[in-house]
């Protein structure tokens, strides 16, 4: 056995993170990790790692008790961890990021540029990743700072990888070479451990699964008898369908047209149409141009070109400002980025966007400020102590509805929902899937972008593929996830 | 929460160390003059709390300090009534602020950099106005304003507590504070939240200026002279004040009491290191340090609480 952790305990304050955490991990074995957010699955990762120091239980590592003070120190046994959000060195090359803390030395101690640049493109090479080595990490999107990850994880040559949902923000391509890495990996006699919150990925990679749920281990048996409803039940601890499904709603008037919509380079020549009661699903691969349209849209980009028609009349937004008083909503994909206020309390990110309506003479009213965010609480079950709470304190699913709630309680119409699931557990996408649901039937229109196929299957009650920048089709929302990939990546299979 | 209270404990313990340490620190001459002193800081200080607040800086509050002063007492020297000259102060440091408010957001270039800027272009402009040469000619009864007292209480103290319960009631209860909030704790979000963030921040920087330009006329009137060197310096002295009583650069913290007491933290230390006979070069080391100090132990407090 090469790793093993019993009753591993792990407290922050007064709140304890794990309390009985166990986990065990053989060479050549992929092991997955599962729970919803806030189970304990990264604080696992990181007593693993060296990243946080356990409070109590047992470590032990090719069967000899071991206690990390640092990431160094995991590293020199073999154990190093991708990261979900990238800790790369952004205006490094691709080559100096692999071998950042180990450069290759030289003569004189010095650092051998030419043999790192060298060894990385050859690691580059083996793996067919669409990186070049010598290019700067800054520009890379996302999906390109994981792979730098990886390589660096490889390059060190380690007996037991973590990767922590690695595939949340990789396309398809991306992803099949990810897990092609993983196998070669584990055939290797490397142990991995992944964490994912995409089932699709499971039955594929998996050997053993270990599920966490509030601080403990509560279950670990082979991939191959595990069912995924028995799977769920594990994660939340009582019975939930793994399907969410919606009843259509006839649609009413139309509420947003987009017309020969255009925001170079991302975006061309766009039409769409969304009508109250709607949910309409946007997909595509990743670089197709569905957040920069839905920004455009928004009035975040001032070279964006087209006509936009809402409730019939036609607009044109220079600043989001103007969409906002238009009643259009956007709910960003980059929730710490661009949707939260992390450092403020629950109740002013709640009523940050609606605060002209409280606020006569530009004069807050607390009291009415009070009664929105506890209604806003109750009706998104956003979990916490009271309003008064750090938003960034919450949970991935919380904070969710943290953002939600700013734009259900400003009373908007229009909603650009960017995917609105993306790092948040189950539980939390259905509760989210249903607030969607109640809003379009009380005649809001729904634009949807989603990169996992069977939630747009699930919600969306038509389905528009983009490609390039363009909307390559129009799909009805009982089609298959075949369908909506055929569409997505058309120009690849026509050549 | 005693944490949360540290930078009022300093100040009590400071006053009341100071109140043993020398027999002339409580008296009323020695603490109407601190008062006074601290006074023109502070002002400074309430603005900046705002700035600071908004994730931004303004480095350039000395070179406005010193133009308010200067256009003020210039408008008395050429016969205008006092009333119109603290206007014209007060309105000139508004314009001065609301331009650095303006580059900021038109030219999308960071506050430090661009209050870097006009902290050289105003200072120069204000030499190149006033030849260099200090304004004399200034009403008598100019000397009220940083002079006078009202029944026994300082003038200055007035309009600070006035300032004070202006900027908080802006910070707690208006819009425009909260949206200062805002912007400082994350730009972005406030920015897709449809806020307008260009128009907040200009306001803020706006007031900034104009409390400084208040700050300048007080100064002008302390020293009965428009001067053109005036307030280098005391931009650090303000943000300083900012910083100790918990305000944040990176923005979405601060509060106008924790500036209050930052302020005279800094005004006591002074004085007290004055009365002691203390090396006026050791003062600034001792300063210098309790900066650090301050914002290390409030650092600690964050982290321990995230």
């Amino acid at each position: 056995m090469l790793l093993e952790l019993t009753g591993v305990e792990k407290r922050f304050g007064g709140v304890i993170a794990l309390r009985n955490g166990a986990l065990s991990v053989d060479a050549g074995e992929v092991h997955l990790v599962m729970g919803e957010n806030g189970a304990g699955k990264s604080t696992m990762m990181k007593i693993i790692a060296g990243l946080q120091r356990r409070d109590g239980g047992v470590m032990k590592w090719r069967g000899e008790v071991v206690d990390f003070a640092n990431p160094v120190e995991a590293a020199r046994m073999g154990i190093a961890m991708v990261h979900q959000e990238s800790l790369l060195a952004p205006h490094l090359s691709v080559a100096e990021n692999i071998f950042l803390g180990r450069e290759l030395r030289g003569r004189f101690g010095l650092v051998d540029r030419a043999a790192m640049t060298q060894r990385a493109r050859q690691l580059i090479a083996e793996h067919h990743f669409p990186l070049q080595a010598e290019w700067q990490v800054e520009r890379l999107s996302p999906a390109g700072k994981q792979l730098v990850e990886i390589c660096r994880a490889i390059q060190h040559g380690t007996s037991l990888l973590i990767f922590d949902e690695p595939t949340s923000s990789l396309s398809e391509s991306e992803t099949k070479e990810v897990f092609k890495i993983v196998r070669t990996l584990r055939d290797r006699g490397t142990g991995v451990i992944y964490i994912t919150h995409r089932m699709d990925e499971l039955r594929s990679m998996g050997d053993r699964v270990t599920i966490l749920r509030d601080g403990e281990t509560v279950h670990t048996e082979a991939m191959s008898t595990l069912s995924t409803a028995q799977m769920i039940r594990y994660m939340v601890g009582r019975e939930v369908s793994a399907l969410y499904t919606r009843e259509p709603v006839t649609p009413g008037a139309e509420m947003l047209r987009v017309h020969n919509f255009s925001a170079p380079p991302a975006v061309k020549d766009v039409s769409l149409t969304v009508r109250a009661g709607e949910i309409v699903g946007l997909a595509g691969l990743i670089g197709a141009g569905r957040t920069e349209l839905c920004k455009a849209i928004f009035g975040l980009d001032r070279n964006a070109r087209g006509s936009l028609w809402v409730n019939e009349r036609p607009v044109q937004f220079k600043t989001p400002n103007a969409a906002v008083k238009a009643g259009v909503a956007l709910i960003p994909e980059d929730r710490q980025k661009t949707g939260l206020a992390r450092e403020l309390p629950i109740a002013w990110n709640v009523t940050m966007a609606g605060l002209d309506a409280i606020s006569p003479y530009g004069m807050i009213r607390h009291a009415a400020e009070k009664t929105i965010t506890a209604q806003s609480i109750e009706r998104l079950r956003i979990r916490c102590d009271s309003g008064a709470q750090k938003a960034g304190r919450l949970s991935g699913g919380n904070q969710q509805k943290v953002v939600i709630s700013k734009w259900v309680s400003r009373g908007a119409k229009i909603f650009l929902f960017d995917e609105p699931t993306r790092g948040i557990d189950i539980g939390a996408k259905r509760e989210v899937f249903e607030v969607m649901d109640e809003l379009a039937r009380q005649g809001a229109a729904i634009l949807m972008v989603s990169s996992e196929l069977p939630e747009l299957l699930q919600v969306a009650d038509r389905i528009l593929v983009m490609r390039h920048g363009r909307i390559a089709g129009e799909l009805p929302g009982r089609t298959t996830q075949e369908e909506i990939m055929r569409l997505a990546a058309l120009d690849t299979t026509e050549q | 929460m005693i944490q949360r209270l540290l930078p009022f404990l300093t100040l009590v313990v400071l006053f009341v160390a100071l109140s043993i340490a020398s027999p002339h620190f409580l008296t009323a001459t020695n603490l109407s003059s601190v008062v006074r002193q601290t006074a023109v800081f502070n002002i400074m200080a309430l603005g900046m709390t705002l700035v600071i607040i908004s994730s931004g800086v303004d480095l350039s509050v000395g070179s406005i300090l010193a133009m308010g002063g200067l256009m003020g007492t210039m408008a008395m020297s050429k016969g205008q009534p006092i009333l119109l000259g603290v206007a014209v102060g007060l309105a000139t440091g508004a314009f001065f602020g609301f331009l650095n408010g303006l580059l900021i957001t038109q030219l999308k270039i960071s506050p430090f950099i661009v209050t870097l800027g006009t902290m050289g272009i105003v200072r120069g402009l204000a030499l190149v106005v006033s030849n260099g040469l200090p304004v004399h000619e200034i009403p008598k009864d100019f000397s009220y304003l940083g002079e006078g007292t009202v029944v026994g209480v300082p003038f200055v103290l007035l309009l600070l507590v006035v300032c004070a319960l202006l900027v908080h009631f802006i910070l707690e209860n208006t819009k425009l504070g909260r949206y200062t909030f805002a912007i400082g704790s994350n730009t972005d979000a406030a920015v897709y939240a449809g806020i307008p963030v260009k128009f907040h921040t200009n306001a803020i920087y706006a007031i900034c200026g104009l409390l400084t330009g208040l700050a300048g006329m007080i100064e002008a009137s302390r020293l009965m002279t428009g001067q053109p060197t005036a307030g280098q310096g005391y931009e650090l002295q303000a943000i300083a004040a900012v910083v100790i009583g918990g305000g944040s650069l990176r923005g979405g913290e601060g509060s106008v009491v924790g500036t209050l007491i930052g302020g005279f933290i800094m005004g006591l230390l002074a004085n007290g290191c004055d009365l002691l006979g203390i090396n006026p070069y050791v003062q600034q080391v001792i300063i210098g340090a309790v900066i650090i100090l301050a914002v290390s132990v409030d650092e600690l407090r964050k982290r321990r609480t995230v």
